[in-house]
């Protein structure tokens, strides 16, 4: 059996203090797979996405979340990110006075030894290509991170760092929400540029729209903080006909 | 309460030996006795005083301090050699313990005077004579008082009527002896002219403790701009009192930006009057005190005259249980219509030990003005640091992303670029950054 995969076993977890939210999630996404999470809102997706980040503000009571086979659990934020773990905000935050290139350039260094930071060409072409992916103008790496960025701007921007950052494993966060159908398409060009057998990716969505561009090989659906049901992509369509009720009824009458 | 007290140090003899030392004129001799006078008849400021309430004084105590009498080592040393390199001046003056050690001029444009203050004295004496104490006397308060009296050394710029000087002028003042010392700045910019200051200081580690006051002031006639940079990077046995009062004829212009980086303690008082109609101020500051520093900062915008510009921008980080504090006025004066004035003043604190305070004011005496002020006081927004920290940046880095990108309002603002690179650099050797120290 591969260990090159992301897997989460059993996880509880809660806003510190609170009562759990996630209920014992189990999920595995081989490298090499991008699979989808779906769910209604308060079914516990997002939340997922922000502890398997590190999010200080929840607290996990049981369960691993586990990077080809190593816990992250007791890592912070940014080791998680320097073993291969990259989230794709659902609502990127806005950080004043910061360039994306230089930000970038920084966040990259983060993930090499102090005396083999990146050349500043290598570092260029990188972006550029990334830029390019994403059918974007030059000057936008430039600009300060998110500051006066459009919803859709945002999210653009969270897939260029993915492109450039190249995580193992990315988890993208309802990247799709508030986006018309262009940026989606783009959206989705820069993610499926990203494919290989060396990323694996759960991409979060209410909706089977952008599955119909980034094509899952795996459907999970989660609903009060476990994952219910796992199955392929023709399981996104028939949710998006028959409801979550449906599915819902469907596993419990077969449990 | 910590009080503070006379120094017999400053005394009327040594005014005497002070102006019988630099061969003054007699109108200098008395304008210095006169401000010895006023510097007796004026009390210490106390903690009871609204201006210096948050201020802890006993860390601007001249007590037991001698004037200083030249540095121990006349040459100008490393780190000055190299900012003189670095930064891009046709003219430059170097002062070290009261003394102007060198003086270097690359300027050749018509009548323009760029020239230490005690040979200013002589062979300018009637421009010095008129304008001098005409900006700041000694009842501005104890410490110009003191400044007035005991002034050692200083600068002196004169631009004629449509000159314009397009490379900086700047002082460099360093020290490597304790004790008190005092610097004076003159600048005058007279119809059309155009000029830019530099006034640095800077120090290598030495034994001692140094009270520094440096007193600036600027003339600016009809139409003059000036840009003013003072960068306050003094060693930690260093008390630094700051003052730069700049008075604007009508259409002049001012750009100044006051950075505090060094020292145990520094006051700055960064003040403008618009006394003519259209005249422009732009007030800059930014500081970043670490591990027990503390800076205090006084603003103020004076709009005399109507259709006149201020705009002043205090922006600061602290951390290590450091110490800021804000104070800034605007004063509207009865008929000066349709003044626009703003300010603001933002810190960040770095950890919870660190301390600002933030006292806005207006004054407003005219009917048909814009004036706004505001300020804010928070930590690091923690959204922002777990993003940057989600990227994979160690919380270091995503420290000295956040300080930058919250001093950028300014940096973004400053029009010397080798100034900004400068100071960017002293503010990442600040934060730790590696490999940026060998650079400085």
């Amino acid at each position: 059996m591969s260990e090159n995969r992301l897997e989460i076993r059993n996880l509880h977890a809660r806003i510190a203090g609170g009562a759990d939210i996630l209920k014992g999630v189990d999920l595995i996404v081989p490298a090499g797979e991008v699979h989808a999470l779906m769910g209604q809102n308060g079914s516990g997706k997002s939340t997922l996405a922000k502890v398997m980040a590190g999010d200080p503000s929840y607290e996990i009571t049981d369960g691993d979340i586990l990077v080809d086979g190593e816990s992250v659990l007791e890592m912070e934020p940014d080791e998680r990110a320097r073993a291969g773990l990259y989230l794709a905000f659902q609502y990127p935050v806005e950080v004043p006075g910061v360039s994306i290139a230089n930000f970038l350039r920084l966040a990259i260094n983060a993930r090499r030894d102090e005396d083999d930071e990146i050349g500043v060409m290598e570092f260029y072409e990188k972006l550029q290509n990334a830029v390019k992916e994403l059918d974007w103008d030059d000057s936008i790496i430039e600009r300060n991170l998110h500051e006066g960025f459009s919803g859709g701007e945002k999210k653009r921007s969270e897939i260029l760092q993915l492109l450039v950052l190249e995580p193992k494993y990315a988890i993208l966060d309802e990247t799709d929400s508030g986006l018309d159908v262009d940026a989606l398409k783009t959206v989705s060009q820069g993610v499926n540029a990203a494919r290989g057998e060396n990323f694996g990716a759960l991409v979060i969505t209410h909706y089977q729209r952008l599955l119909n561009h980034i094509v899952p090989d795996k459907v999970h659906v989660m609903s009060e903080g476990r994952v219910i049901t796992t199955g392929e992509k023709e399981l996104a369509m028939e949710l998006d006909q028959k409801g979550y009720d449906w599915i819902k009824d469907t596993v419990a009458a077969g449990a | 309460m910590a009080t503070l007290t006379d120094n017999p140090a400053v005394s009327a003899a040594a005014v005497e030996a002070l102006t019988e030392r630099l061969q003054e004129p007699a109108w200098l001799a008395e304008e210095r006795r006169a401000a010895l006078r006023t510097f007796d008849a004026t009390a210490w400021p106390t903690e009871r005083d609204e201006d210096w309430r948050y201020t802890q004084l006993k860390r601007f105590s001249i007590d037991g301090l001698e004037p200083t009498d030249g540095p121990a080592d006349a040459t100008v040393g490393d780190r000055i050699a190299m900012r003189m390199r670095d930064s891009d001046a046709e003219g430059i003056l170097v002062n070290k313990n009261g003394r102007t050690i060198e003086t270097v001029r690359k300027l050749e444009e018509q009548g323009v005077v760029f020239e230490d203050l005690n040979t200013a004295v002589r062979e300018h004496e009637a421009l010095v004579r008129e304008h001098l104490y005409s900006v700041v006397d000694a009842k501005s308060g104890k410490y110009h008082a003191l400044n007035a009296a005991l002034w050692q050394n200083g600068t002196f710029v004169y631009v004629p009527a449509g000159i314009e000087v397009e490379l900086p002028l700047g002082t460099f003042t360093t020290a490597d002896r304790g004790g008190l010392s005092a610097g004076r700045t003159l600048i005058i910019a007279d119809e059309n002219a155009k000029v830019t200051f530099l006034d640095e200081y800077t120090s290598e580690p030495f034994d001692g403790h140094l009270f520094h006051g440096s007193v600036t002031e600027i003339v600016l006639k009809q139409g003059a701009k000036a840009r003013y940079l003072s960068l306050q990077n003094w060693g930690r046995n260093v008390a630094h009192m700051g003052k730069m009062h700049a008075r604007l004829a009508r259409d002049a212009r001012l750009e100044s930006l006051t950075v505090s980086l060094g020292g145990d303690a520094a006051r700055v008082e960064v003040e403008s009057h618009m006394q003519g109609p259209g005249s422009e101020s732009e007030m800059l500051g930014l500081y970043f005190a670490d591990q027990g520093q503390h800076y205090n900062q006084y603003t103020l915008q004076h709009h005399e005259a109507d259709h006149a510009f201020s705009d002043v921008l205090f922006k600061g980080a602290l951390r290590d249980a450091s110490h800021a504090v804000y104070s800034g006025v605007i004063v509207v004066d009865e008929g000066a219509q349709k003044t626009d004035a703003y300010q603001t003043n933002r810190n960040l604190l770095l950890d919870e030990d660190s301390e600002a305070v933030s006292i806005p004011q207006l004054e407003i005496g005219a009917n048909d003005v814009r004036c706004s002020h505001g300020s804010t006081t928070g930590p690091v927004p923690e959204d922002q640091r777990f993003y940057l920290m989600s990227r994979g940046m160690q919380p270091e880095v995503a420290e000295h992303l956040l300080v930058t990108g919250f001093l950028y309002e300014v940096m973004s603002r400053v029009t010397l670029p080798k100034a900004a690179e400068y100071v960017e650099r002293v503010v990442q050797a600040k934060l730790g950054v590696p490999g940026v120290k060998e650079k400085l």
